[in-house]
């Protein structure tokens, strides 16, 4: 029996009543046969089990209604409902119990529904209704609520992420692009810089070099004019000599007029003693001759000194004038002397500060190398492991222009003996390095997986942390070489 | 189909806070299922409920225009949530904040539509009397037909407008 259903079983049940019935009345007629009481009740009791039976087939079909509606709720259809309900039929009470459990149900699909729907749409304003859901359906529909309100919220950072993204996108991209003018700009000023550096050397060397020269000149040219200075000081003495001469044969001139006045006094007293007198006079004849000749001789060396002292005056003269012209060029030239003197000093400068523009341009030029390094290993993300950003991102810290500069180029030349430049081998590597980890965690799951995204912007960061620092020594580095 | 239309009175009934009134119609807006909740308060028996178009509710105080944006809105297969004064069978009237919505059947055809309609808060019903008693008013003025509805739905429009919301924020708003 107990594999039977409930129907089955009721018409059992009725089936054995009724034979049990049959059996009884059978029996009654046989002890008291048949009177009228008996023929009344036995009809009456007919009756009555054709109505209970009827009663029960009632309950039965509203149980296969109430059945059904339940196995299509179950079934995931909650539309279904009983209707046309009788009232004070025995199931009248389940009837309209199920049909609130699923008007409560359904309701409240229908609510977690519009409002995950709208909230999909961002419309926050459209929240599940908890009025008339009872227990745990309102409790839930509360939760609902809740947590539309946070996915509204997620789904307004979303779509700020997504904008953001955008916008980044759009300017990681322009960024690349601007640096990359910067970069072609900076590797034409630096060959610029460094035509203009090697001129200015030349320049600055030739002016050294020149100076020397010049200052053997300015001393030549000083002696000459000591040369003349003294010439013209000794043609003064001869000028001075050639008078105290003059005087000298006005002296001689002089003695010899007055010996010859003698002599002629000596002769006409010789002529007065007469014969004894001869021997002198012809003594006196003779010096007179002298005197004669003396002064003649006096006179003509008058006239030679007379012409000499007109040369020495004229000498005197030009001396006097060439030592203006020298004095004058000897200021000149000192000055001029002075000028090359400053020029070649500010060639010198000069070629300092185009050095040192140098060096600053080409430490801008491998500041934008690595900002334009960065940004592809960024770019990355978004434009996948085998774009061109990508393979630009791999040259490692020996390839890039830094490192060529640093490990064989001019860098070592230049800066190898100073402090700053130890400074810069470490962090340039942990740049490269660290760019390359973070693109080593790109694999398939990085979009889904927050930790590896943690450790991607951890290595990014690392890079970003080691880029300030070759920032910082490529500064220290320029300052150190040339001062602050 | 109750032919005689109730008489309206000044009597108001009120929904209980903790339930709702469900109905179930079909295309045309006949009645399909009610709740006990929409039995007892309006005063039909389910049996003269059920084949029943929807309108038997209809208080003469609403403005046409609601039921138009209503059924525009369902036939768009999208829910609606209105305000609505409707009318008992004895003649009193209860306010509703109604949620509609069409009931789509497995192929995703709508196949009738749903309403649970629940206890408005007071200052809404306020709101709502205002705001339809002059769409009414210009329905009357605009003297019916589609003048009237034009004249209504502008008005509406405007209220909306002022506020500088769409209908459905406003509606779940108040
Ligand atoms: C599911 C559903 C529920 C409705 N509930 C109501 C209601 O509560 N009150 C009402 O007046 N109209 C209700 N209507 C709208 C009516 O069908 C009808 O359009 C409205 O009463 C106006 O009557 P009329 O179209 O004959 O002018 C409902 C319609 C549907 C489809």
């Amino acid at each position: 029996m107990t594999n039977l259903s409930l129907g089955s079983r009721i018409h059992l049940l009725a089936g054995v009543a009724f034979l049990l019935y049959v059996a009884f009345a059978f029996l009654g007629f046989r002890a008291a046969g048949a009177n009228g009481w008996m023929i009344t009740l036995m009809t009456l009791s007919v009756v009555v089990f054709i109505l209970m039976l009827y009663t029960l087939h009632r309950i039965q079909v509203a149980l296969a209604r109430i059945t059904a509606r339940m196995e299509e709720a179950a079934g995931g259809n909650l539309a279904g409902r009983i209707t046309g309900i009788r009232k004070g039929a025995a199931t009248e009470a389940a009837a309209w119990a199920l049909n609130d459990l699923l008007d409560q149900v359904e309701a409240y699909f229908r609510e977690t529904n519009a409002a995950f729907e709208h909230a999909q749409k961002g419309l926050t304003f459209r929240k599940a209704m908890t009025s008339g859901l009872h227990g745990a359906f309102r409790q839930s529909l509360e939760r609902v609520n809740v947590s539309v309100e946070a996915m509204a919220d997620s789904q307004r950072l979303v779509q700020k992420e997504r904008l953001l993204a955008r916008v980044g996108e759009l300017s990681a991209v322009n960024l690349v692009k601007d640096l990359k003018t910067i970069q072609d700009f900076l590797v034409a000023q630096n060959q610029d810089m460094r035509v203009v550096a090697n001129l200015s050397r030349e320049t600055a060397e030739e002016a050294e070099a020149s100076t020397a020269g010049i200052q053997a000149i300015v001393a030549d040219l000083n002696r000459v004019i000591d040369l003349i200075d003294s010439t013209h000081g000794q043609i003064t003495q001869i000028h001075e000599k050639s008078s105290e001469i003059q005087q000298i044969i006005q002296v001689i001139t002089e003695v010899a007029d007055k010996t010859n006045l003698l002599a002629l006094n000596a002769a006409i007293e010789a002529a007065h003693a007469g014969e004894a007198g001869k021997g002198f006079a012809v003594v006196a004849e003779e010096v007179r001759t002298l005197s004669e000749n003396t002064k003649d001789a006096a006179a003509s060396i008058a006239a030679s000194i007379g012409s000499f002292g007109l040369a020495t005056t004229r000498m005197m003269n030009d001396a006097g004038h060439m030592k203006e012209i020298a004095d004058t060029s000897r200021s000149a030239i000192t000055e001029f002397a002075g000028q090359f003197q400053r020029f070649s000093e500010s060639a010198r400068t000069s070629l300092a500060q185009v050095t040192r523009a140098q060096d600053k341009g080409f430490t801008s030029l491998v500041k934008v190398d690595h900002f334009v390094f960065k940004q592809n290993g960024y770019r990355t993300l978004q434009a996948g492991l085998d774009s061109a950003e990508a393979k630009a991102a791999r040259t490692d810290h020996h390839q890039c222009r830094l490192g060529l500069w640093y490990e064989q180029g001019e860098g070592k030349k230049a800066f190898g003996q100073l402090a700053c430049y130890d400074r810069l081998a470490l962090p340039h590597a942990r740049v490269h390095g660290n760019v390359h980890a973070a693109m080593g965690l790109l694999n398939e799951r990085w979009e889904s997986d927050p930790a590896l995204q943690e450790d991607v912007v951890a290595a990014f960061q690392a890079a970003e942390q080691a880029s300030d620092e070759v920032m910082d020594a490529l500064d220290c580095m320029v300052t150190e070489r040339h001062g602050g | 189909m109750s032919a005689v239309r109730p008489t309206p009175t000044q009597q108001e009934k009120v929904l209980n806070d903790e339930d709702f009134i469900v109905s179930k119609t079909d295309l045309r807006g006949i009645i399909t299922y009610g709740n006990r909740v929409f039995i007892g308060i309006s005063g039909y028996e389910e049996s003269e409920l059920l084949g029943a178009p929807h309108n038997i509710l209809r208080h003469p105080d609403m403005p046409r225009v609601v039921f138009k944006l209503l059924w525009d809105t369902i036939q768009a297969g999208r829910e609606i949530n209105a305000y609505v004064k409707n009318l008992a069978k004895d003649g009193s009237f209860y306010w509703v904040f109604a949620n509609i919505t069409p009931a789509f059947d497995e192929r995703g055809a709508v196949s009738g539509y749903y309403s649970v309609r629940r206890k408005p808060k007071a200052a809404a019903i306020e709101t709502f009397t205002g705001i339809y008693r002059a769409m009414l008013e210009a329905e009357r003025r605009a003297g019916g037909g589609q003048a009237a509805m034009k004249a209504s739905q502008a008005l509406l429009e405007q209220t909306l407008q002022e506020k500088g919301v769409s209908y459905d924020e406003f509606v779940l708003g108040v």
